[in-house]
């Protein structure tokens, strides 16, 4: 492992996006949710026009709207009453409070209100929960995970903590990390069910932003684990992780009701996959199914026809860690020379790492990219690209610059062989060009 | 409009008073909707294309709004950076104002920008640092103007915001150079953020009419040009209630007239340009207007014919917010459009008169509620179309309701002449295109599915 970062005081570009914006993905994967963020209300006015602009989908959430004095005096004041109005008016099926570097520097204990009023109004059938989320620490992914792991403890805690009566040999739960898209989230639910194995994800975004067209509006989400499902988890056999900040979701499982848990660092490339297959067909005790067969030859020959222009080519990769690191995978796959690999914020899982990471801003990818083939990171990173000659790929979050970033499936045999032909396009584009 | 001059001398302006910072309504918890004062002042400066604006807080607040909106520059791209002193945890407990002075010292020293704007965020203002301070300290250190923006988020509105960030011009930059040249036909624009480019539409037909921009506040500005904004013969706000006070504050004290226009709408823009070219006090200035303006009226009533046709009784629901809405009101009906339904949400009792005068009683008034009260205008009253800001987009689409995107999010230009006619073509474009059919048709499958039950 070898982790870099500039010296400079300031950042310059920033790759790096609020940890609460990661709290309030996660809850789009619940069922009729509404996360709240306690602070004052542009932070939720950002995070809603972000991932917006992102899924290109309404997004659910709301804020304790503090204000000056709401902060000196009572902040949670204010969230008592938010919680009160979206519980009277809504009836959602989980609320999650998330924090922000507001009420957290201001030191409010919003966690002891959330389990008050939770006392008080005798909430059974539904679940209230808070995650204390700075801006001042992590990301998007540390957010995420966060959140979906106080998610579980509340989860455990409404179906009573205890080992489940009964143990489903063929279902599964799948905790998958904040960098897949819906349209992954889709493929991977997909490729476990055709094993035979019902499962169960959380949170599920492929089943509320991948794009319904239910009419009426709800100001909560539309779709994601419904609340018994994710219940349910505990009667599982084991636990899918896919991407390293998945895991301590998946250990709180193994604590409180024993349930295994396997991890994936990705599911993008040859490896990965073969991988993620070899084990569902251990587990399932099920052959892969043929179409695995075709989808890895077809694969395998995509690399070959893609091979010719890949090779020599140089990439910068900035993406949030889970994400920088299985795209890494599957570009080493190709023969991709990995000039800079860069993310906002240091994890477990870097520190294990035997690459070179930087943890650092879209500047910093700029720095290194003069003469390199390709530029991977969210659409911030397009006017660096310009200026440094590089071929700009767009992934991550926020991708507003083209359609269908939310969809498109990047796991599995067939998630890997679109990518390798579209990053295979721009480099085949670029070679067009002279380049 | 209200007239801005009486017996041919210019006395008042319309209104002379600094729109009073009305204490904003509290915002309700659990259901508040709108950006933060950051946001307001935020928009409101960084248009001014070549210089840096720093962002001095933790990362949420610039992480996760920039890059956000349509204002286009015709040069500089410094503005477009993100800087932020992306503050940790050690930085809120120990203090930041180090790491402001070294942040700004470093972009000063490698972008070497006429000024760096220094946004205070909540967290920064609850920790109470001494940014105006730092910014003194370092504006004389560099010679650089190192400009305080003093608008943390939980002080309020987006609007409050915006108001903010006019005092931070009056105070610290206009009066602070002086132009090469003046002529006698110089006008600032105020308000006008060059969305998808529509300023430099309306500076062509100025041009063509013997005027010029002189500062441009702040759509494709530049600091230095800014700061000779005390210059000009007249200031036009182009909808906007929030610089308003500016305005008036220019009026005060350099004694430049000004008045409120639009340029949303034939007739808005035509009168936007002779009030102009009125405060010029050339009258050959004013005849060019008046000769523009004809021909320009004529023009575009033979290119629209065919799309009033499509148009004529169709009915829209405009939810925009602020003043905006009375402008496009306006628009809208020269296209034949009835407007059946308006937000009020953030206009003044000044904005919602003149929605009313516009439109009268016919049309339901949204004061709250966002999408909900959207739909429900829609339903009510039969709208064909929701012409709305991004945010509620999506409302519309699921809905499959036509939606036509109106606020600064936007790609497309619909000021001045040829801004109609886009406009124009964009809502017949919008409401014909096919896909309305197919999302309104089950599968067959599903109708049969259905018979078989
Ligand atoms: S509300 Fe405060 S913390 Fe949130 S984005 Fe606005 S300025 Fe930043």
């Amino acid at each position: 492992m070898l982790i870099k970062s500039a010296t400079k005081p300031v950042s310059v570009n920033p790759l790096k996006v609020g940890q609460p914006l990661g709290g309030v993905l996660a809850l789009q994967g619940m069922y009729r949710s509404m996360p709240l963020l306690h602070g004052a209300q542009g932070c939720s006015a950002f995070s809603k026009a972000l991932l917006t602009r992102h899924f290109r989908e309404p997004i659910a959430v709301q804020t304790s709207a503090l204000q000056e004095m709401d902060v000196i005096f009572d902040a949670d004041r204010n969230l008592e009453e938010a919680l009160d109005h979206i519980w009277s008016k809504h009836h959602p099926d989980v609320i999650g409070v998330i924090s922000t570097a507001l009420t957290e520097v201001a030191g409010v204990d919003f966690q002891s209100r959330v389990k008050a009023f939770k006392r008080e109004r005798a909430l059974k059938d539904s679940l209230l929960f808070s995650v204390s989320l700075p801006d001042f620490h992590g990301s998007l992914e540390t957010g995420y995970s966060s959140t979906v792991e106080s998610l579980m403890d509340a989860v455990l805690g409404l179906a009573g903590g205890k080992s489940p009566k009964k143990q489903r040999r063929t279902q599964v739960n799948l905790l998958p990390a904040s960098y897949l898209t819906a349209g992954d989230v889709m493929e991977i639910k997909d490729i476990i069910a055709s094993f035979g194995l019902e499962v169960i994800t959380l949170p599920d975004i492929s089943t509320s932003l991948s794009g319904h067209l239910l009419t009426g509006f709800s100001p909560l989400t539309r779709g994601g684990t419904p609340l018994d499902s994710a219940c349910q988890m505990l009667e599982s056999s084991c636990t899918i992780a896919i991407g390293a900040s998945m895991e301590r979701p998946a250990r709180r499982l193994t604590h409180a009701a024993g349930i295994p848990y396997h991890l994936f660092a990705g599911l993008s490339g040859l490896a990965a996959s073969d991988a993620f297959i070899h084990f569902l067909q251990k587990i399932s005790r099920e052959p892969a199914p043929v179409r695995f067969r075709w989808q890895r030859e077809n694969l395998l020959d995509s690399m070959l026809d893609a091979h010719f222009y890949y090779s020599g080519a140089s990439a910068v990769v900035a993406l949030e860690p889970d994400h920088m690191l299985s795209t890494a995978a599957w570009l080493e796959e190709m023969g991709v020379e990995l000039k800079r690999l860069i993310t906002p914020c240091s994890t477990p899982a870097l520190q294990k790492t035997e690459r070179e990471v930087w943890i650092g801003d879209l500047d910093d990818a700029e720095e290194s990219a003069q003469g390199v083939d390709l530029w991977i990171s969210n659409s911030h990173g397009r006017k660096g690209a310009a200026r440094a000659g590089a071929s700009f790929v767009p992934a991550g979050l926020p991708v507003y610059d083209e359609l269908g970033a939310h969809t498109s499936v990047s796991v599995g045999y067939r998630g890997t062989m679109e990518w390798v032909n579209k990053v295979g396009n721009v480099l085949l584009a670029e070679r067009g060009r002279g380049g | 409009m209200e007239p801005a001059v009486s017996n041919g001398r210019l006395e008042v302006s319309c209104g002379n008073k600094i729109p009073k910072s009305t204490p904003c309504p509290r915002p309700v918890p659990g259901e508040a909707s709108g950006g933060c004062s950051f946001d307001g002042a935020q928009i409101t400066l960084i248009p001014i294309a070549d210089a840096a604006h720093l962002v001095h807080g933790p990362i949420a607040c610039l992480g996760n709004s920039w890059e956000s909106r349509g204002s286009l520059s015709s040069g500089p791209e410094l503005s477009a950076y993100g800087f932020t002193t992306d503050l940790g945890e050690q930085d809120i407990i120990f203090g930041s104002e180090q790491k402001l002075h070294e942040s700004i010292r470093y972009i000063v020293s490698r972008f070497a920008p006429p000024a760096v704007f220094v946004y205070t965020t909540c967290v920064t203002a609850l920790t109470g640092e001494d940014i105006e301070g730092v910014c003194k300290a370092e504006s004389e250190r560099l010679g650089t103007p190192i400009i305080p923006v003093n608008s943390p988020g939980f002080v309020g509105s987006k609007n409050l915001g915006t108001r903010l960030a006019g005092d931070v011009l009056f105070q610290h930059i206009i009066g602070s150079t002086e132009p090469e040249q003046t002529t006698s036909h110089d006008i600032n624009l105020i308000g006008e953020y060059n969305i998808a480019g529509e300023m430099w539409h309306i500076e062509r037909l100025m041009q063509q009419a013997g005027m010029s921009i002189l500062s441009r506040i702040t759509g494709d500005g530049r600091f230095r040009e800014v700061g000779w904004a005390h210059r000009a013969k007249a200031n036009m706000v182009v909808c906007s209630r929030a610089l308003l006070g500016l305005a008036v504050q220019m009026e005060r004290k350099y004694g430049i007239p000004y008045f409120e226009g639009s340029f949303y709408g034939a007739k808005e823009t035509s009168y936007s340009l002779r009030q102009m070219a009125y405060l010029t006090g050339d009258r050959d200035v004013e005849r060019r207007v008046d000769k523009l303006a004809a021909r320009e009226e004529m023009r575009l009533s033979l290119e629209l014919e065919p799309y009033r046709k499509q148009l004529k009784g169709k009915r829209a629901v405009l939810y925009t917010g602020g003043v905006k809405s009375w402008s496009v009101i306006t628009a809208l009906q020269e296209l034949g459009i009835k407007v059946v339904g308006v937000g009020t949400n953030k206009s003044t009792a000044e904005d919602v008169s003149r929605i009313a005068d516009r439109i009268g009683d016919d049309a339901e008034y949204i004061p709250e509620g966002g999408a909900r009260q959207i739909l429900k205008t829609v339903r009510s009253r039969k709208a064909d179309m929701v012409i709305a800001g991004g945010r509620n987009m999506y409302m519309a689409l699921k809905e499959q309701i036509p939606f036509v995107d109106i606020n600064q999010e936007r790609h497309k230009a619909y000021a001045g002449y040829d801004g109609l006619l886009s406009l124009a073509k964009q809502l017949v474009h919008t409401l014909q295109h096919p896909v309305w059919e197919l999302t309104a048709k089950l599968a067959p499958w599903e109708e049969e599915t259905e018979f078989a039950d």
